[in-house]
């Protein structure tokens, strides 16, 4: 059972091309980092999984437990386990979060079946206690007025409550002051699980002082460059991405 | 992405974003005793002033206002050409079956009874109203209000009985907030008014639950123009709401109401308009308040029917520390046209006015705001804080945006902020991401774009707009 | 024109602009483009002469500009009494009477080429019928400038003046010209000036206007922009003179990237009428335009602003913004304003805003506790309030000249007020 990306290669609209051919596999109980200098293509990755429109998949195809997920929705894939944590959370004015998480809830029960209110909120309360987020929250417009912190908590507070089979994490850490870090890593790392995938995007090797990754990949002009063990990210803070330079790597 | 058309959207969205009129499309035969025929003439306003054996000085009010409703241009040097296709001469001024409105269901014939039944009035009256009014074309079938009110001084009666048994409450008020010829038609209603709310309120009395109209038109190529006074006595408190419905005639139906509003010193008047009329129906209402000291007046204003409404609630406040609102929705599916707004006069120190207005254009459909804030000389302390913010649901659909505000002097603070915006594609994939369907992730982006507003509406709105949303699931699944 | 050698071309521009004129209507009542507008000051007729002596080298000293001027032509009533140059190779800089002889062709493409939609039309044709000279400036493609383009509009007498600014700009250019209109004598003198900008595609073309004329005198001045692909346009209008005056300012943004900033200042004081209309007319989409008009109102003086955003069918992801901020300084003056919005695109981002108010009890108050006393704590608030317009030229020399000349409007401001 796992994630598998194989051969993609996807362009902007206008046919420039990001994804040069990524190959990767995130079996389910692993986590996987990818690091990468900006504009190495780890945010599209992200984005051509989740099924975003402004990119156009040329070649290769992506797995979910042995099915392609390529052909289906952008909500297909959300309700079939796949969650994407955006780097820049859109707002939504006048919607609050909790009827937002509600609803994206709802959309995946069969038609006519209701969620039950008191247990919806308990599971919500639950899951801010541990992100350690105000009840208020609930009432606020989603991601309206946000800070940085709030809105990347606001990010894992819905994939709990969703409990993906797969997660992206797309430059969680960005933005955040070291509390917040550590109370977004706490969220990330209750969600380690033998049925869950999940897969960092980062620049910086930061996030994965706090959550241990199995692998470390690194992107570089839209593919997979190198892979290791965490220990890679520690050599990769280091020597930052000189290497990337040496044409034997290129 | 795109919306181009209102189909791709699914039941929910249509839901948030629009109303079901098809309730309101079913027609009775027509069995009027009394019809003035086709087109407007002094002979029309005649006929009128006799079957409703006006007054003399109604009678010649009536045609002084011909005159100036004849004289007066069409506003199209400012507003939309559509107003040339209204054909004065094809419409028909009065129609009636010559029956005083009933005091109770009981006497109301039958057709009408059904009619009223089926769009809910009864129930709701039982429910939660003070009174109702209830008009049939020209004349109101039902017209009640609650014995212990009517007791305590309250008159809730229909126009001509109000200007023929209450003369000295109702004359000195009468087409002084709205002069005949504030504009065409304005003078149009004042040469061939007919229904309509004659309500009066003692001093400091304040009714808790609220009054209704209901305004329905049963035949084709009608003209419907009622004609509203509302007077709350010192320190009284009103709220008024209104509701419309007409069935979807081949051709094009008028409906030009006169609505004015009087807050003696320290009153309160909340009006509350729901308007669902069917899409060929031209609605060009003219509605004014005016606030005595410490009076308050509100508008409160959903525009979701019509083919073209134009309709600037305002407020003229007179008095010290007068306040005004206008809070309104409005929505313009395919071939519809909300051309709204608001007008606010100050005339007297310290007074506040307040204009929120939110408008969302669907398909083809095109949303208007029209504003006028007038601060003039000589005084201190008023403020007015005007918001209008405009969604776009796709590439066809437009907005336009036109306030003036004139202040004179240095003793004022106004403020005007006005938006558009976009239900935005990351916004959409955002929420799809998190299995929301297209469709729903639109309604929850609609309904988020109003839910600020529609806190701002009275419980009675709600269980209106609640109502009209809910025949629109029955209408669904049957 | 003066010289007999003009092309025929313009001699017929001439003759039919004449003709448009009088065929036009006079704005009247109930037109929407005139509301507010006080008509009376339409009322032009042939005027005379100055009965003062005006001394040409007088008035060259009068000729302040910013520190640094990469060229300065300075006219008395259309006549060149001075002009003065050190532009790059290649740039045209010269009065228009003799611009349309030797550029005939360019004058030619772009001379009076847009169409005036904000109720000038019949004034814009009157110019157009009578326009004698002004400024041609013309930066090819990748010349940058540096320094600001001067101009001096001197008027006298009450015969109409009607100079004409004409700048076009190539390819990744830059220039700024500064236009500077004032009066000679103490006559109610007329000037109906018009600008043609063309900013070609990738370049900044800046644009100021100042209106220090007489009380007496009575102006209309209109701004036509056009904006190419990836240009940057400013164009600032500040007004402290002139008894009546009325700007209409209209950009056209034609090419994605573009941008255009309309900023203004006003200050009129007793019975001093500014009438100012702008337009913001989003052709191609991606672009953006950003207004931001500032008016102190004192003594019995009115303002009037009325700006429209239209955003064409199809110019999607338009950023488009207006503001007009009023400060009334006194209990007899007027401020109006009609902010507008036609949008028929989407994914825009619009929007507008106005507010009037006036200086707070507290903020002065505020002032006097750190020893300052009343008059100027007003003074200087009001400078605050303008600053934000002005700074938005980002060019130093050029704030510092205009706040300069603003510091004079608000010295001659009875201090009471």
């Amino acid at each position: 059972m796992s994630l598998q990306i194989i051969n993609l290669h996807a362009t902007l609209e206008d046919g420039t091309p990001i994804l040069k051919g990524v190959n990767l596999e995130i079996p389910k109980g692993q986590v996987h980092a990818i690091m990468g200098p900006n504009g190495s293509g780890k945010s599209t990755l992200s984005k051509v999984i989740a099924g975003h429109e402004s990119y156009v998949v040329t070649a290769g195809s992506v797995l979910q437990d042995g099915e392609e997920l390529l052909e289906k929705s952008v909500d297909e894939r959300s309700r079939d386990g796949i969650f994407l944590a955006f780097q820049y959370p859109s707002e939504v004015p006048g919607v609050s979060n909790a009827n937002f998480i509600r609803a994206a809830l709802q959309a995946r029960l069969p038609k006519g079946e209701e969620i039950d209110a008191v247990a919806y909120y308990k599971s919500l309360y639950e899951k801010m206690d541990l992100l350690e987020m105000d009840r208020k929250f609930t009432a606020r417009a989603v991601n309206e007025g946000f800070s940085g912190g709030e809105k990347k908590r606001n990010e894992i507070l819905q994939m709990m409550m969703l409990d993906p089979q797969y997660g992206i994490l797309d430059e969680t850490d960005s933005g955040l002051d070291i509390d917040a870090l550590k109370i977004v890593a706490k969220g990330v790392n209750a969600m380690r699980s033998p049925d869950r995938g999940l897969l960092l995007i980062t620049h910086y090797q930061r996030l994965l002082d706090y959550i241990k990754p199995d692998v470390v990949h690194v992107m570089a002009e839209g593919k997979i460059v190198r892979s290791g063990g965490a220990e890679l990210a520690l050599e990769l803070e280091e020597n930052g991405y000189e290497f990337l330079k040496e044409p034997a790597l290129a | 992405m795109s919306y181009d058309t209102l189909e791709a959207l699914d039941h929910d969205t249509r839901e948030a974003i629009d109303i079901d009129r098809t309730r309101g499309d079913f027609t009775f035969p027509e069995r009027n005793k009394f019809d003035a025929g086709r087109g407007l003439t002094s002979a029309t306003v005649d006929y009128i002033s006799n079957v409703k054996n006006d007054p003399d000085w109604v009678r010649a009010f009536r045609h002084k206002a011909l005159q100036v409703f004849l004289e007066k241009p069409m506003p199209t040097n400012w507003a939309t050409k559509d107003l040339e296709n209204i054909d004065f001469d094809v419409i028909r001024y009065y129609l009636s079956d010559g029956e005083k409105p009933k005091r109770s269901w009981d006497e109301v014939p039958a057709d009408v009874l059904e009619t009223f039944e089926r769009l809910g009035i009864p129930q709701q009256e039982r429910a939660f109203l003070a009174g109702v009014e209830a008009q049939f074309d020209s004349e109101a079938a039902y017209s009640n209000v609650k014995e212990e009110l009517s007791k305590q001084g309250v008159i809730f009666v229909n126009s001509a009985e109000g200007l023929k048994e209450h003369e000295e409450i109702f004359r000195p008020w009468f087409g002084k907030v709205i002069p005949t010829g504030d504009n065409k038609f304005s003078a149009l209603n004042s040469a061939v008014f007919s229904g309509g709310s004659f309500i009066y309120i003692p001093k400091g009395l304040k009714l808790k639950q609220p009054l209704q109209a209901y305004f329905r038109i049963n035949s084709e190529n009608f003209g419907q123009f009622e004609r509203t006074l509302i007077i709350a006595d010192e320190g009284s408190e009103v709220m008024y709401m209104e509701g419309c419905t007409a069935p979807k005639f081949e051709t094009a139906t008028l409906h030009s109401a006169v609505v004015e509003l009087v807050a003696l010193k320290g009153a309160k008047i909340q009006y509350v308009t729901v308007q669902n009329w069917s899409s060929n129906v031209f609605n060009l209402v003219t509605k004014r308040g005016i606030a005595m000291e410490d009076a308050e007046v509100r508008w409160i204003d959903c525009n979701i029917g019509s083919r073209l409404t134009m309709k600037y609630p305002g407020v003229i406040m007179k008095g010290r520390r007068a306040r005004g609102e206008v809070i309104s929705i409005a929505l313009a599916n395919n071939g519809q046209h909300q051309d709204t707004g608001a007008k606010m006069i100050h005339a007297a120190d310290d007074t506040t006015s307040n204009v929120v207005s939110k408008s969302i254009s669907v398909g083809e459909g095109r949303s208007t705001y029209r504003g006028q804030v007038l601060i003039p000389k000589h005084l201190k302390g008023c403020k007015n804080n005007t918001e209008c913010d405009a969604l776009l649901i796709n590439s066809k659909s437009r907005t336009d945006t036109y306030p003036a505000i004139t202040v004179k002097g240095n003793r004022h603070a106004t403020q005007h902020e006005a938006s558009v915006s976009q239900v935005s594609e990351e916004m959409l994939f955002y929420m799809q991401q998190r299995g929301i369907d297209e469709g729903h992730a639109m309604s929850l982006a609609v309904n988020g774009f109003i839910n600020d507003l529609v806190r701002e509406f009275p419980m009675e709105y709600s269980v209106e707009l609640k109502r009209l949303i809910d025949l629109e699931m029955e209408g669904s699944v049957g | 024109m003066i010289l007999s050698t003009i092309p025929t071309w313009f001699a017929a521009r001439q003759f039919s602009a004449r003709e448009r004129y009088e065929s036009l209507p006079m704005p009247k009542r109930g037109d929407e483009m005139w509301r507010f507008s006080n008509l009376k000051q339409l009322a032009f007729d042939e005027g005379t002469a100055s009965s003062a002596t005006i001394d040409p080298l007088d008035l060259l000293a009068r000729s302040a500009g910013p520190e640094k001027s990469a060229a300065k032509l300075v006219f008395h009533r259309d006549e060149l009494i001075h002009s003065e140059a050190n532009l790059p190779a290649g740039v045209i800089c010269m009065p228009l009477a003799q611009a349309i002889i030797e550029h005939s062709g360019l004058i030619e493409a772009h001379f009076m080429k847009q169409e005036t939609r904000l109720g000038s039309a019949k004034y814009a044709a009157l110019h157009e019928a009578s326009v004698r000279n002004g400024v041609f400036v013309f930066v090819p493609d990748g010349i940058e400038v540096e320094g600001t383009i001067e101009v001096h509009h001197w008027n006298s007498g009450t015969a109409g003046l009607f100079p004409h600014t004409l700048i076009v700009t190539g390819r990744h250019a830059k220039v700024c010209v500064v236009d500077h209109f004032a009066s000679a004598d103490e006559e109610a003198g007329v000037v109906i000036a018009l600008n043609d900008l063309a900013a070609g595609e990738g370049s900044k073309l800046d644009y100021i206007a100042l209106q220090e004329l007489n009380e007496l005198s009575r102006m209309i001045q209109i701004n036509q922009t056009k904006v190419a692909r990836d240009a940057s346009t400013i164009g600032f209008t500040l007004n402290t003179g002139a008894a009546w005056a009325r700007n209409e300012s209209l950009s056209r943004l034609e090419g994605p990237g573009g941008r255009s900033d309309m900023l203004s200042v006003s200050l009129p004081d007793h019975q001093q009428e500014y009438d100012q209309r702008t337009f913001q007319h989003h052709v191609a989409p991606g672009a953006t335009s950003d207004l931001l008009f500032k008016n102190v109102l004192y003594g019995h003086s009115r303002t009037i602003f009325s700006g429209l955003i239209f955003v064409d069918e199809g110019a999607h992801h338009t950023d488009a913004y207006q503001t007009c901020r009023n400060l009334l300084k006194t209990d007899t003056c007027e401020a109006n304003s009609m902010p507008g919005l036609e949008i028929n695109a989407d994914q825009v981002k619009c929007s507008h805003g106005s507010t009037t108010s006036q200086i707070s009890d507290d903020e002065i108050f505020y002032l006097r506790a750190r020893g300052i006393d009343p008059a100027n704590a007003r003074r200087l608030i009001a400078r605050g309030f303008c600053i934000e317009a002005i700074q938005r030229l980002n060019h130093p020399e050029l704030e510092s000249f205009i706040i300069d000349r603003l510091e004079r409007k608000f010295s001659r401001i009875a201090v009471t007020s």
